[in-house]
């Protein structure tokens, strides 16, 4: 019932009677191997695919006709299950969407659910959501550097990006209890203020990583491996990530200035001075180099920010929408804290009832749809929401910048040997977490 | 920066009977199927709203009839919320960005849940390919001149539209009040029991 041209089974849907789907499955291409045209199959179990991507490959030798992705199988349903929940258990589903940026995710949809509220984070809560949010984003780009190292032969460099980005997840261990999936930020503030050793961790922080960061360029720059595979491949022009909604690194690679931090600032972020990087060239090494810099501007806003971090709350003091616990850092993450539990059990018939109902039923969002986008590591990471006017949300729909930004495989990877298609796929940064959601 | 009336005049300017609504800061134009194609064109090519990339494209299933939104054990005393509309539409939202003039807004259709049909974009932006494929996948709306509209993210062959809100969630009924009982793996058949309601 079908034909393969290039790479892409030609069969129109059936719209007729019961919805016929077929996919783009292995038995619906007939000959694997045609006059000249091989086709492979690559994944979705493949080292290099950053979790379970599949890539058909249409190959005529060493060379790359077509590559058509196929996603779908790290599908979790996190959108459907949101509508199910209350607002403030959104924020713990959507964090395990792009599970290398979950702070991002948490803080696009709280940015969404506040605009809804009508309401803004306090201050200090907003400064501590860009300090952690950009050592984020260096924290992701590490693990970026590390996998498409590795990928591309570097093999020290995994272990050099793992080893600083640790030192991340560990001051995201002590503020937030836990490593990834944090459930930190969450709609109206934190969760829980930080440390009072917050600043000194980060201070350590800013101290180590601008020489780590060095050593990366030292390794990488003029190493001729890497020079070799990543020049020239996989080229996308500013046309070419406007025709494929390229976002993020990719897009600045491609000479397109455009960051959302700057273009629509969030958190107060556009009160520091930082630059966006871009390249002119487009391919996977000018986007090595854009990633590079970026960690060091995400540093320069960490420095300007935590001398600025203000003093005071870090929730709203509605009481119909704050989470009514104090929480308190345990060894298993955040959690009631004991002089919490004994007022609420021991003191306070009130208290434990407020407790009840705002915990299990949660708060009322005001009727409407917002749309709310922040720059994420991977580019515009979009939330658009919709209420009912009830306690959970009616719809919420993910822009997910790796969903996106994975269309151009094909059009970065065609004409390129089958060993440049890991190059491409390592410079796009896809996050199965997140493409799948 | 953003000058939200500006460009409602504009668009309206050209397509007098698209409606429009400004609220929290966002403009959400209301157009019909059959001038979205040539509405997103001119939002694309038109110099002064010069919108060069399509954002995002999502879906939302608003079904008709009276439906109970949310339902709470009586002791609660929280209420329950109804809803009820005439006719059930799939509203597909286009979320349109300049990244030379920094602004961005939503263009919204409404199409028959029945029978959903939208003509396809991806002649205007490749970016709608996957995102047209994960409306088709989680609402079923057909969007026509997709060149390869198949499920996306759910596995190949499922039966039914999960996002839709009357997409079943599974559970066979059971005699108590208002429960569900949700049966061991090696007796579930879900996809049938989907396909007969």
């Amino acid at each position: 019932m079908s034909t393969v041209e290039h790479g892409r089974t030609a069969a129109s849907p059936d719209f007729s009677g019961d919805l016929f789907v077929t996919g783009a499955d292995w038995e619906t291409v007939e000959d694997a191997v045609g006059d000249n045209v091989i086709t492979v199959n690559m994944g979705p179990q493949h080292p290099s695919t950053h979790g379970v991507l599949r890539l058909i490959l249409q190959l005529e030798g060493e060379t790359v006709l077509s590559v058509q992705p196929i996603i779908g199988y790290l599908h979790t349903g996190i959108e459907k299950n949101a509508e199910f929940r209350t607002w403030v258990q959104g924020v713990t589903f959507f964090t395990r969407m792009d599970y290398l940026a979950p702070l991002f995710n948490e803080l696009a949809y709280c940015l969404a659910v506040e605009r809804l509220l009508g309401i803004e984070a306090p201050e200090r809560a907003q400064t501590v959501r860009v300090i952690l949010t950009e050592f984020n984003r260096i924290a992701s780009h590490l693990v970026w550097l590390a996998t498409g190292g590795m990928e591309l032969g570097a093999i020290s460099m995994m272990i050099y990006g793992f080893r600083e980005r640790e030192r991340i997840l560990d001051l995201f261990e002590s503020q937030t209890g836990l490593r990834m999936n944090h459930a930190y930020i969450r709609p109206g503030g934190l969760a829980a203020d930080v440390t009072d050793d917050f600043i000194e961790r980060c201070e350590s922080l800013l101290q180590v990583l601008p020489d780590k960061m060095g050593e990366y360029e030292d390794l990488l720059l003029k190493n001729p491996i890497w020079l070799e595979r990543t020049k020239g491949v996989g080229i996308l022009t500013t046309e070419d990530a406007r025709n494929f909604g390229v976002t993020g690194p990719l897009a600045r690679a491609a000479g397109l200035a455009f960051d959302l931090r700057k273009a629509q600032p969030y958190c107060g972020i556009d009160q520091f001075d930082f630059d966006v990087p871009t390249e002119s060239a487009g391919d996977s090494y000018a986007r090595f180099l854009v990633r590079l810099e970026e960690m060091r501007q995400s540093l320069r806003i960490i420095r300007q920010a935590l001398d600025v971090l203000p003093d005071g709350p870090t929730m709203v003091a509605d009481p119909h929408i704050r989470w009514p616990a104090q929480l308190a850092l345990g060894p298993d993450g955040l959690g009631n804290s004991p002089e919490y539990i004994r007022h609420i059990m021991g003191e306070s018939m009130e208290a434990l009832i407020n407790h009840f109902k705002l915990v299990t039923q949660g708060f009322t969002v005001p009727v409407g749809q917002v749309y709310e986008a922040v720059e994420s590591p991977r580019g515009e990471l979009g939330y658009a929401v919709v209420s009912d006017g009830t306690n959970r949300p009616y719809r919420v729909h993910v822009r997910d910048p790796s969903f996106v930004n994975l269309q151009a495989t094909d059009h970065m990877a065609g004409g390129h040997t089958v060993s440049d298609v890991i190059a491409v796929v390592a410079s796009l940064d896809p996050v199965m977490g997140g493409v799948d959601r | 920066m953003r000058d939200l009336e500006a460009i409602e005049r504009a668009v309206q300017e050209r397509f007098p009977d698209v409606a429009s609504d400004i609220a929290r800061g966002e403009l959400t134009l209301f157009a019909a199927p059959e001038q979205v194609v040539d509405l997103l064109r001119f939002c694309r090519d038109d110099a002064a709203l010069a919108c060069d990339y399509l954002a995002d494209l999502g879906g939302v299933h608003w079904p008709a009839g009276e439906h109970v939104l949310e339902r709470q054990p009586s002791t609660t005393g929280w209420p329950e919320y109804r809803v009820s509309r005439e006719r059930g539409v799939v509203e597909i939202n286009y979320i349109l960005r300049s990244t030379s003039r920094n602004h961005w807004f939503r263009v919204s259709v409404a199409t028959d849940d029945e029978d959903a049909r939208l003509p396809s974009v991806t002649s205007l932006w490749a970016t709608a390919d996957f995102l047209e494929r994960e409306a088709y996948d989680f609402f079923g709306v057909r969007f026509e001149g997709h060149p390869n509209l198949l499920r996306i993210l759910m596995p190949d062959d499922w039966v039914g539209h999960p996002h839709r809100k009357d997409y079943p969630l599974g559970g066979v009924d059971v005699t108590y009040h208002n429960e569900k009982f949700i049966p061991p793996p090696d007796e579930r058949d879900l996809r049938r029991e989907v396909a007969d309601r």
